[in-house]
């Protein structure tokens, strides 16, 4: 499951053929707004959200925004 | 939600009403704590609890008349725990000697008692510490009074105790006495005056909760107030004039928050029925040894009311009793910043009202949680993810791709049905020969028994159509898919309603106000809240009644325990339908500890399943637990729950189709998609077969193979992600090609937001082989510019 550090991913834009780099990125649930460093493709922006991320860190201030 | 008469509730909650024990001791000794630090062995602490309410604890815990003993529950089932015995344990193992007192300035005013004797010396002792200055008037040369009488207690003993006294600062004039004479003058001298001497030549009028004499600052306490020789109920009426002094002298309110104070009556009635009876341990020495002491410990019953805990395993998740359930509910309502940590708690209760029936005094919680999720749905509070899912499915049941309302087949239309052998043979077709065009019955099947059970329910329609028009010519059976609303009831969406309960509403009434046949236990519970004016009947109760399906059925000879859906549980016409069915097919029936009206819910009611999955587990394993046999259940959504928990569990529709077969084979409930696409199906498959009606398939064709495996669908059940979303994210990635691609393994990862859900699935791709191999999913939108 090393597929996606922080900062570095073997991941690539399969329609760009660009290799991505972190990013501030916008995202939003609820009430909140926040900018936080993704990775991204340079040039459509794809933003790529991993497993770990999803259920971890995102779920989790998902459950806060909902319980607050 | 009126937060006030919800504490209300809370307050008659007796889960925290304290022992008969503790309520007959005038100064309430906390026996459980008690006997628990015992029981642990540690009797320095249980010394401590001691302490904490008994003044003077190693003189009187040795000579207290302990009247706790006298009604102590334990006394039919191998005799009273011996209390006052283990306090003298107590204090021989367990004593530690005071710290140096700290010596604090007495400015709050100044008190003379008068009579050096137990209640005078309780009083000063309270008084000191509540920071008054307290000279203590004793006619002779030592205090004490008539502990001195007592042998039980050495006197070395009752000089050390008393030698405390004077070692916090409170002075005492020896040989003097005061008399009804000389009182004023004292009255005069000091803020307040106790008078706590055995015999007065005055008879005063006390008042029985105050200890005062009229208005004056004179209190009496002591055997002049007790009229009675008992230790403790003499340190108890010195306390109590302590806190009356205290009181008086700061002016505050004599009487307020006092109603429990000396012996009262407790609000708890442990019921003894089920405790096996233990005898008392006997001493083998002047005291209990350590063991002894712990051995007598152990039968102490610790009474204190927690039947609905018992039953019901979310309060025991959760380690909560109604009373502070509520205290919590009301401090979420209140809470305007800051996290509403007692949302999951609120979300994890199945309303299946089984607490109400189990609690000495009434309390239900399945109201009040209710009227919570509502409250919390108003005002927005309502976590988002706890139901969405259930009320997306909702929606889809009543879509076009489910919802369904047909009148029973005309006779026009059926008329190819009516020669011979079929008109001979077949009831159901007799029945459309007997079409009346009025539809006196509308079969409602609900959607979770679609989803599951789908291949029943053609069957049992047309099973309706000849089983009633054969006794009841006059009414036509007509049929009604769709979902009852449920889902949005149990998630406190008032809003959503209307939805399903309009139309149904408006269907009876364009159908003449036909009686609804339901085969759901859910469903009949809403039908009841809000469509009261519909005629129901279940349909056990119509199987009952009209006859079972002839189907080739082969007399079952098990033992089945009936596990009651707790939506019926005031249905006692239904559980005997039921019980008649199942005995009428040969089977045995084997009845739970709670069963019919305390059925206990299988984990789907409320929801609970989808907002905290691990508490519906929790729901079927204490379910399953509860016997041995095969379960036998009449809700298909009990079915689902207990299979899943690895039960064996049969609906009584697999009984009365002799589908209880293979009993080796593992039970398998449908997916998530698949019970959508069972309904779908369902919709399908009825109008061809029963009204000669194509329909076109709505279901969206793609042109890749999807390869999922059980790993894969197991996931996804538990993500609640469904068969189409993933398809749609394959088809968009393919499509459009927005994905990511990994040059080490050749997978893709591919993700497309479905209304207010990311999905992200990763796949591997070999021409239209498409292969799955994660899935998963978030809330939070990311805003890709």
């Amino acid at each position: 499951m090393n597929e996606q550090t922080n900062t570095t991913t073997v991941w690539m834009c399969d329609k760009c053929q660009k290799a991505l780099m972190s990013q501030k990125v916008k995202v939003r649930y609820l009430e909140g707004n926040f900018e936080v460093e993704l990775l991204k493709c340079p040039e459509c922006n794809m933003v790529f959200i991993g497993e770990d991320l999803a259920l971890g860190k995102i779920l989790e201030v998902e459950k806060s925004l909902e319980d607050k | 939600m009126d937060l006030d008469k919800l504490l209300d509730i809370s307050n008659q909650c007796i889960h925290s009403e304290p022992p008969t024990c503790v309520a007959s001791c005038p100064v309430h000794m906390d026996v459980i704590a008690f006997v628990s630090e015992i029981e642990k062995g540690d009797f320095a602490k249980a010394y401590k609890v001691m302490e904490n309410k008994i003044p003077f604890s190693r003189l009187i815990g040795k000579i207290c008349d302990h009247p706790c003993e006298r009604v102590c529950v334990r006394e039919n089932c191998g005799g009273s725990i011996r209390i006052s015995e283990l306090e003298k344990s107590v204090i021989d193992l367990g004593y530690m000697p005071p710290k140096k007192p700290l010596l604090m300035p007495k400015t709050k005013g100044t008190v003379a008692v008068i009579g050096g004797g137990l209640s005078g010396c309780v009083t000063a002792v309270e008084l000191d510490k509540k920071g008054y200055k307290v000279t203590i008037y004793e006619k002779t040369d030592r205090l004490g009074g008539s502990l001195w009488a007592h042998e039980g207690l050495e006197a070395s003993l009752i000089e050390e105790e008393l030698s405390t006294i004077e070692k916090k600062g409170i002075s005492v004039v020896y040989t003097t006495e005061v008399t009804e004479q000389t009182l004023q003058t004292y009255l005069q001298q000091y803020d307040a005056l106790y008078l706590g001497t055995s015999e007065w030549s005055k008879h005063y009028t006390i008042h029985p909760q105050t200890l005062q004499v009229d208005d004056s600052a004179l209190f009496v306490g002591g055997k002049l107030q007790t009229q009675n020789p008992s230790v403790i109920f003499s340190a108890s009426s010195g306390k109590r004039a302590a806190v009356s002094i205290d009181r008086y002298i700061t002016k505050t309110s004599m009487s307020a928050s006092r109603e429990r104070e000396g012996v009262f009556e407790t609000k708890l009635e442990f019921k003894t029925d089920n405790v096996t009876p233990v005898e008392s341990v006997e001493k083998t020495s002047a005291y209990y040894a350590e063991n002894e002491a712990i051995q007598e410990a152990k039968r102490c019953l610790k009474c204190q009311c927690t039947e609905c805990i018992k039953a019901c395993v979310h309060m025991q998740r959760f380690n909560i009793t109604p009373d502070s359930y509520i205290r919590s509910i009301n401090h979420n309502e209140r809470i305007v910043l800051g996290t509403r940590s007692a949302n999951l708690m609120i979300n994890s209760c199945t309303e299946c009202g089984l607490c109400k029936e189990v609690c000495p005094i009434g309390i239900g919680m399945k109201e009040i949680i209710h009227a919570t999720r509502q409250s919390m749905v108003e005002r927005k509070k309502m976590p988002l993810s706890a139901h969405d899912f259930a009320l997306k499915d909702m929606q889809f049941s009543n879509s076009d791709a489910f919802s369904l309302i047909r009148k029973q087949p005309s006779k026009e239309a059926s008329k190819n049905l009516f020669y011979y052998p079929v008109i001979a043979f077949s009831a159901y077709a007799r029945g459309l020969y007997k079409g009346s065009s009025k539809t006196g019955y509308l079969f409602y099947p609900g959607c979770q028994l679609s989803s599951t059970h789908t291949e029943y329910i053609g069957d049992i329609y047309k099973h309706l159509v000849g089983a009633i028009k054969n006794k009841d010519a006059d009414n036509d059976v007509g049929l009604y898919l769709g979902c009852c609303g449920a889902p949005a009831d149990w998630a406190g969406r008032l809003d959503l309603m209307p939805e399903s309960i309009e139309k149904i509403h408006k269907t009876w009434q364009e159908m003449d106000e036909p009686t609804f046949i339901l085969a759901c236990s859910s469903c009949a519970a809403t039908f009841e809240k809000y469509l009261p004016m519909i005629k129901t009947i279940s349909l056990w109760e119509v199987f009952d009644t009209y006859g079972l399906p002839e189907v080739d059925i082969k007399k079952g000879k098990r033992e089945l325990c009936i596990h009651d859906a707790c939506a019926t549980r005031h249905n006692s016409k239904l559980h005997q339908s039921v019980r008649h069915i199942v005995k009428t097919l040969g089977y045995t029936i084997q009845e739970l500890e709670y069963s019919k009206e305390k059925a206990k819910c299988c984990g789907y009611g409320g929801l609970v399943s989808n907002a905290n999955p691990e508490q519906a587990e929790d729901f079927v394993k204490d379910r399953i637990e509860e016997s041995e046999h095969d379960v036998l259940v009449y809700c298909a959504m009990c079915k689902d729950a207990l299979v899943k928990g690895s039960k064996r569990a049969y609906h009584l529709l697999d009984i009365i189709y002799g589908n209880e077969v293979n009993q080796d084979e593992p039970q398998k409930m449908p997916t998530l998609s698949e019970r959508q696409n069972n309904r779908k199906r369902l919709k399908y498959k009825l109008l061809k077969e029963i009204w000669n009606e194509e329909e076109s398939d709505m279901s969206p064709s793609y042109n890749f193979t999807l390869h999922l495996c059980d790993e894969i669908v197991a996931l996804m059940e538990k993500r609640f992600i469904l068969l189409s979303d993933v398809e749609k994210v394959v088809e968009h990635s393919l499509t459009h090609k927005e994905r990511f691609f990994n040059p080490q393994t050749s997978d893709y990862l591919a993700r497309l937001r479905v209304q207010n859900v990311t999905f992200w699935v990763k796949y591997e791709e070999q021409g239209s082989d498409i292969t799955v191999k994660d899935v998963y999913s978030h809330r939070m939108e990311v805003v890709e510019d």
